[in-house]
């Protein structure tokens, strides 16, 4: 029996590399050689938290080759450069067939529910799949993922064309949301970062302003950029309850927010201003038909992802290197992508 | 003494901490306060003021004049906040009628009601100078 080298996810803090047996690919299934997988803040949650069943290779950030494909599997062939999308939705329930597929009743998530990509190959349901466009590299497509969430959340605030957008936190959805922002036609996008290196990725994705809110109130700061009004929609890519706290007088009356990040703990709500302000808050998860207008932006040149990318790690360093060190109070690293 | 100086928010952090009555009213509040004073040129108040404070369990440990991070901002333009220590505006209305502006969980402030309304007692008992064309509101009598 062939083997390859996988991360499996062992529980709460514990991830080991180990050798799997290569995994066969089933009906309308493809079996993928992995070029790169980049390490979401969603797999620091897990690994943090020990939210996955044990035992699955986890990673879903993918760039990858298709390496073989399963029986019914039409128009794609051994070769062909794909990324996958981390959503392999039922199809049938009301929200899928409501088109709203990233909350479907029954969804599958590869290297969420079964296994993923942290591993030198990996199966999924080839309809999940997406070519690469010419043009788009392996490590810009590693992060087709996070760019089709960001514009997934934009998507989900309806930005007006002309709003002030305030982002608050720079990690790489953040940054995503800042570009997304921009291109859905935001006049101004402010951004709240207490890191220093992020703060200078997010003036080098288009950032017009740029807050520490450890120095500068963040309040007061907003205010004076937008004549005392708040942004009209907020973005809050922080996990911090403060920060999402702080929302609720940071949008404008009537403005909208966008909770991003996720609060492992309770926030503080003002549900006084929610009311009194008509604001509304809208969820954003995930995402689904973002994966192909974020590979033709990128295809165009419209969409950068490259300065994300903090480093490039080999699988077997994925604990030391990619998970302990992105885990660190304050990190500095935007993107780890892991090279199997 | 000038409205919004050092000297000003000094001896409001004393006249603060001295009131039994604020003290008791103030208890359990652990926060910290920036005070915005927005210009109005055509009244001849030129430049933006902006005061803070902390507290911690009711005692005023901090006060400080220029901007830094704080669990409430409170601005207004300059006239509202005289208008405030007047007694023409009461600060509560002030907050719920959005002519001061509140960023901050305004449910939380709002429970501290109780502080606000004696802390603006003890204000109008600071011998305070307005500018421009409030120059001529004085202020300086005792608390009840």
């Amino acid at each position: 029996m062939e083997t390859m080298k996988a991360a499996v996810f062992h529980g709460q803090g514990d991830l080991r590399v180990e050798e799997r047996p290569v995994p066969e690919p089933g009906p309308g299934e493809a079996l993928l050689r992995i070029k790169y997988c980049g390490i979401c803040g969603s797999d620091l949650e897990a690994y943090r938290y020990g939210l996955y069943e044990p035992g699955i290779v986890i990673g879903h950030e993918i760039a990858a080759e298709v390496a073989a494909v399963g029986p019914g599997v039409a128009g794609l062939a051994p070769g062909d450069r794909v990324t996958s999308n981390d959503i392999v939705p039922c199809g049938e329930c009301r929200y899928c067939r409501t088109g709203r597929v990233s909350i479907c009743d029954a969804v599958t998530m590869p290297g969420v529910t079964c296994d993923g990509g942290f591993a030198e190959y990996m199966t999924v349901a080839a309809r999940a799949l997406y070519r690469l466009p010419d043009g788009v590299s392996d490590l810009q497509a590693a992060l087709t993922d996070p760019s089709s969430n960001a514009l997934h959340a934009v998507n989900r605030s309806g930005l007006r064309l002309g709003d002030r957008v305030l982002v608050i936190g720079a990690g790489p959805i953040g940054l995503l949301i800042v570009q997304a922002a921009l291109l859905a036609g935001a006049r101004r996008v402010f951004v709240a970062e207490m890191n220093e290196t992020r703060r200078c990725l997010a003036r080098e994705m288009g950032a017009s302003e740029v807050i520490n809110p450890e120095v500068d109130n963040l309040d007061l700061a907003v205010a004076d950029l937008t004549e005392d009004q708040g942004a009209d929609v907020v973005f809050c890519a922080s996990g911090s309850p403060g920060a999402m706290a702080s929302t609720f007088t940071l949008v404008r009356k009537g403005g909208v927010v966008v909770p991003v990040g996720i609060c492992e703990q309770p926030v503080a709500a003002d549900f006084l201003s929610l009311v009194m302000n008509e604001l509304d808050y809208r969820g954003t998860y995930a995402s689904y038909d973002e994966y192909g207008l974020a590979l033709d932006l990128m295809a165009q040149g419209r969409w950068r992802t490259e300065p994300l990318v903090s480093a490039v790690i080999p699988l077997e360093q994925i604990v030391a290197e990619g998970f302990e060190v992105l885990l660190q109070p304050g990190a500095a690293a935007a993107k780890i992508l892991v090279r199997p | 003494m000038r409205f919004a100086s050092m000297e000003y928010v000094k001896k409001m952090q004393e006249v603060l901490n001295s009131d039994e009555q604020h003290r008791r009213a103030a208890k359990g509040e652990t926060d910290s306060y920036l005070l915005v004073l927005d210009p109005e040129p055509d009244k001849g108040v030129a430049e933006r003021h902006i005061v803070g404070y902390s507290m911690v369990d009711g005692e005023v440990t901090e006060a400080w004049t220029g901007q830094r991070k704080t669990t409430f901002v409170l601005s207004a333009p300059y006239g509202v906040w005289v208008s405030i220590l007047e007694g023409r505006l009461g600060p509560i209305a002030a907050m719920t009628t959005r002519r001061l502006k509140i960023r901050g969980n305004l449910l939380k402030l709002l429970s501290g009601s109780d502080s606000t309304l004696r802390m603006v007692e003890l204000l109008r008992t600071i011998p305070t100078e307005f500018e421009g064309e409030y120059a001529s509101v004085k202020l300086g009598q005792e608390a009840g």
